[in-house]
């Protein structure tokens, strides 16, 4: 009877151990970003700033001015274009990551091959109260293009830091065969 | 001595015998493992030029190689130096934008090469990110000095990785190295420059 009683303990301590293993969060989770999600057509706050997607645009070529001398640049994909505002609420402090996730689920970096365009919103600096507004770019094969979330943070992979997604509306129609950035934006 | 002592005696004895046979057959257990991975690890696939090579993050598949002066940005490389430019086309094929492909090439010929630097040829200007399923053109670049004497063929071991769900500190996930995984030999051209190189 004792025999019996001591395995049924190990066996059910072995089983709450297992339990116990499997269904610790991952570190990565234990420090991962605080998220909030909403829809492009409202303004998405958190706790330190807030985002509104305007207008969300696709291109094969993007076409703007640096340094006095026209730059075009094309794609095997297609450019997607965002023009947002930014507003912080506590302090100083820079959005410099932005990321679309596609539709297969892949995440797609902000490209590194449009910093030079005019009015990129990752190296502005946005002070508390005053609204900056400004472009990110994204290149992203045309198959991803059905369905979108911008996800921005201050910087990539964000550690107990906020995190916004924006689902993007689906894009209406054909994309424009070249964009134009001005001075101005979109 | 009494009987006690000599029960006590043997049981040391038999104690040390136990151990030392277990620690002898560790240590022939991973002689053996290691000597099995050498063996593994020599038979590297050879690959030919311009054939996708499946190495875990990245899908590459080597175009060409040759030696030039000028950089594949238009500007020319720093003087005593020539550039040593390995063509290839290059895809992410992970779920994440990444500029994690300096340690794709290994050039084992050449010894005491810096690391390279990666050039997008669609911009001709530097690559940073490859975005997922999006292969672009890419080509690396090893400044070398002019009197190194480069091989007529050029073996390039490409480096494969391997994606881990949950890795054995963070239990987060992560790409690992795994060595070799195709090696491509090909003939090394030299680009006429002018200036005597």
């Amino acid at each position: 009877m004792g025999h019996l009683l001591r395995i049924f303990a190990l066996g059910m301590t072995a089983l709450v151990l297992a339990m116990l293993q499997t269904t610790t969060p991952p570190y990565a989770m234990l420090t991962g970003p605080i998220k909030t999600a909403g829809p492009q057509s409202e303004r998405v706050t958190s706790a330190t700033f807030a985002i509104d997607v305007a207008t969300v645009k696709q291109a094969r070529v993007l076409a703007y001015d640096q340094f006095g001398k026209a730059v075009e640049l094309d794609t095997s994909g297609m450019w997607v274009v965002v023009s947002a505002k930014l507003e912080g609420f506590r302090q100083t402090m820079s959005v410099r990551a932005a990321t679309l996730i596609g539709a297969s689920g892949r995440r797609y970096r902000q490209s590194q091959r449009a910093g030079g365009a005019p009015d990129v919103l990752a190296s502005k600096i946005v002070q508390p109260g005053l609204p900056t507004t400004g472009l990110f770019f994204f290149e992203i094969p045309e198959d991803e293009l059905s369905k979108m979330t911008l996800v921005v943070s201050e910087q990539y992979d964000p550690q107990l830091q906020d995190e916004i997604s924006v689902s993007l509306t689906p894009l209406p129609g054909s994309p424009q065969d070249r964009l134009d950035i001005g001075p101005d934006g979109i | 001595m009494t009987e006690e002592d000599t029960k006590t005696a043997r049981k040391s004895w038999r104690t040390k015998l136990l151990a030392a046979v277990g620690g002898v057959s560790a240590a022939l257990l991973s002689l053996g493992y290691s000597v099995s991975q050498q063996k593994v690890a020599t038979a590297v696939p050879q690959v030919d030029v311009g054939t996708p090579i499946s190495a875990g993050r990245w899908t590459v598949s080597v175009l060409k190689a040759q030696v030039t002066s000028e950089l594949p940005n238009g500007l020319s490389v720093s003087p005593d130096k020539r550039a040593l430019v390995v063509e290839m086309s290059l895809e992410n094929i992970s779920s994440e934008s990444s500029n994690l492909y300096g340690d794709l090439l290994v050039l084992s010929d050449i010894p005491d090469l810096p690391k390279p630097d990666f050039y997008l040829l669609r911009d001709r200007s530097i690559l940073w990110d490859l975005q997922p399923r999006m292969p672009e053109t890419v080509a690396a670049v090893w400044e070398v000095p002019v009197d190194l004497r480069l091989p007529e063929t050029l073996t390039v071991h490409v480096q494969g990785a391997a994606f881990k769900p949950r890795d054995n500190l963070y239990a987060a996930p992560g790409w690992f190295p795994t060595g070799d995984v195709a090696e491509v030999v090909f003939p090394l051209s030299e680009v006429a420059s002018g200036d005597g190189n």
